[in-house]
């Protein structure tokens, strides 16, 4: 039986000094063995995106950045807005997104920062310690992850930690995601990030379960200096006055905060709060 | 045209060729991206937009331009009896007919795989490539890693050049120095995947000549044949270099800039055309064609 799949979207992007307006729809077509995807030539109504705000937060980031932290530049900043209606398995569902991808370099560091709103407050903090970072140490033995540096991790942790898949709205075949543990069995949802992309199996939302007590008082890390490699974290981390850059290897998690998380943008999606390793 | 690159036999700078990189008020683009499994098609997509700039914004939409659907259908048509001919493989064809102002163009790619090793080409070297890579997929690691000179056969050191001085030059790193007996013309020219895409300037092709470089064959050696893939970091003035093909078996070479200049020791011939060069930067993925002679360093794994 073919599998139909429609999306109309528009989206608004800063990216490195341009802003682009982007307005498309496209039709993807599977039979099981067979996937075909084009333009599908219609328009539906959508959100009014708000080009002024991705405006604001870009000039706002590119100003923060070249007045108060030195010798720390911009090295790409890519700032989003985006509206679409997805159609698929006779359901139809909308779909608002703000995204920020930051990378600030102080050489030879390169702090990378993923948001999904355009509360941008955490790039300050993240900012101002990459400008006051010293040489690299040692991985400290107990170390806390802030919630954005947890949520790049925890894509890596299924089958290691005890992690659940949060509900809401639909997936890429138009399958409501429901809330359920996660294993290392095939996710029952599927991740389809494009219309031109054959969805695939993912877990969505993911959150760790909290468990034990942090400790505030031993170091943090704050910002992920790469993108994860497996259980391995290239991170900059805060011991009181003294920032550095470490590379962690995760093979055990000691806690994880109970906080309210944050959802950002890894993968399919997943929920940050702080853990503590 | 080639860049000579200075009287000194190390120190010299290269002068990489810059275009006028005013990019085009208007951009309109067909593509038909296919996946071919043995003979068979099972994924096609097929994609069209223009992009209209003024001063800082662009405005995008998938409209379609029929004149360059009609280019990629027939350049799609053509590719399509060629792909009938590499039953063995799994064939990646891509068509992008593309309107910069006034100026057309069709570019296609045939990206031919064989287990974990592809090769990148054009319809018309679609099966020289593909005999090649039959050949290279049947060569036995013969010698364990280790630091000894390594010889780029085919062309591979195109992909080391294109690391070292194609992306350094674009994104505006300062020149280093590279021997005198090296010519490397790598022009930038303002490029995007797609109509959603920001340009930017991207290397539109890179050959590399020598003249009068010393070459002497190592005895004990490397002989590269085929890379996986690529990168070069600004920041740390890193080359990364991921080797899929060697009488060493694959390995990754990192190292910067400066050692990498420093470690070449020869090279003989003309220029041969490497099959393999999809370069992606800022998640834009585009095709350059790539040229270098039979070189030689020193160890670098």
């Amino acid at each position: 039986m073919n599998e139909v799949y429609r999306k109309w979207g528009c989206v608004v992007r800063y990216e490195n000094g341009k802003t682009i307006r982007v307005e498309e729809a496209g039709e993807a077509i599977d039979d099981g063995t067979f996937f075909c995807a084009g333009p599908l030539g219609s328009r539906v109504g959508l959100p009014e995106l708000d080009a002024a705000d991705v405006g604001r937060t870009s000039f706002r980031l590119q100003e923060r950045c070249r007045t108060e932290v030195g010798d720390t530049t911009i090295e790409r900043l890519i700032v989003t807005s985006g509206g679409a209606r997805h159609e698929t398995s006779g359901v139809t569902w909308m779909e608002e997104s703000q995204r920020v991808h930051l990378s600030l370099v102080r050489a030879p560091l390169r702090a990378l920062i993923d948001l999904a709103s355009f509360d941008v407050e955490i790039i300050d903090t993240i900012a101002d310690a990459l400008a006051r970072a010293g040489g690299a140490r040692e991985a400290p033995s107990r170390v806390r992850l802030a919630p954005n540096v947890t949520a790049a991790l925890l894509p890596s942790l299924v089958g290691e930690l005890a992690l659940e898949q949060r509900g809401g709205g639909f997936d890429g075949k138009g399958h409501a995601i429901e809330t359920r543990a996660v294993t290392a069995d095939p996710p029952p949802n599927w991740y389809r990030p494009s219309y031109s992309m054959r969805p695939r199996r993912a877990w969505f939302n993911l959150r760790a379960l909290p468990f034990g007590t942090i400790d505030r008082s031993v170091p943090r890390a704050i910002a992920l200096l790469g993108p994860v490699a497996g259980t391995t974290l290239r991170v900059l981390c805060v011991d009181g006055d003294e920032i550095f850059p470490t590379t962690l290897e995760v093979s055990r998690v000691a806690a994880v905060s109970p906080d309210a998380p944050i959802w950002y943008p890894y993968e399919a999606g997943s929920f940050g709060v702080e853990m503590m390793l | 045209m080639n860049q000579p690159l200075g009287s000194g036999s190390r120190g010299s700078e290269l002068q990489i060729p810059t275009a006028d990189f005013r990019p085009p008020e208007f951009f309109a683009i067909a593509s038909r991206d296919e996946l071919w499994l043995r003979g068979k098609m099972t994924e096609s997509r097929l994609m069209h937009g223009q992009a209209r700039q003024r001063g800082e914004c662009i405005d995008a939409t998938d409209a379609r331009d029929e004149s360059l659907a009609d280019a990629c259908d027939d350049a799609t048509n053509a590719a399509r009896a060629v792909l009938e001919a590499l039953h063995e493989a799994q064939v990646r064809m891509r068509v992008r007919a593309t309107r910069e102002d006034g100026t057309e163009a069709v570019e296609t790619t045939l990206t031919i795989a064989m287990g974990a090793v592809s090769v990148v080409t054009t319809p018309a070297d679609a099966m020289a490539d593909y005999e090649l890579l039959r050949s290279l997929v049947a060569i036995k690691r013969v010698a364990s890693l280790r630091p000894l000179p390594i010889v780029w056969q085919n062309g591979s050191a195109a992909v080391l050049l294109h690391e070292a001085i194609g992306h350094a030059s674009e994104q505006g790193r300062e020149s280093i120095g590279w021997p005198q007996w090296l010519s490397v013309d790598a022009p930038l020219a303002i490029r995007r995947e797609t109509f959603r895409d920001v340009p930017m300037p991207r290397m539109r092709y890179l050959v590399a000549t020598q003249k009068g470089a010393p070459f002497a064959l190592p005895e004990k050696r490397i002989d590269v044949h085929l890379i996986a893939g690529g990168a070069y970091d600004p920041v740390t003035d890193v080359v990364t270099i991921d080797v899929v093909l060697s009488s060493a078996g694959p390995f990754t070479i990192r190292r910067t800039r400066s050692e990498i200049a420093a470690s070449l020791a020869g090279a003989t011939g003309n220029p041969v055309r490497y099959p393999g060069v999809i370069c992606s930067r800022e998640g834009q993925k585009l095709y350059v064609a790539s040229h270098a002679p039979l070189l030689v360093t020193g160890p670098l794994a």
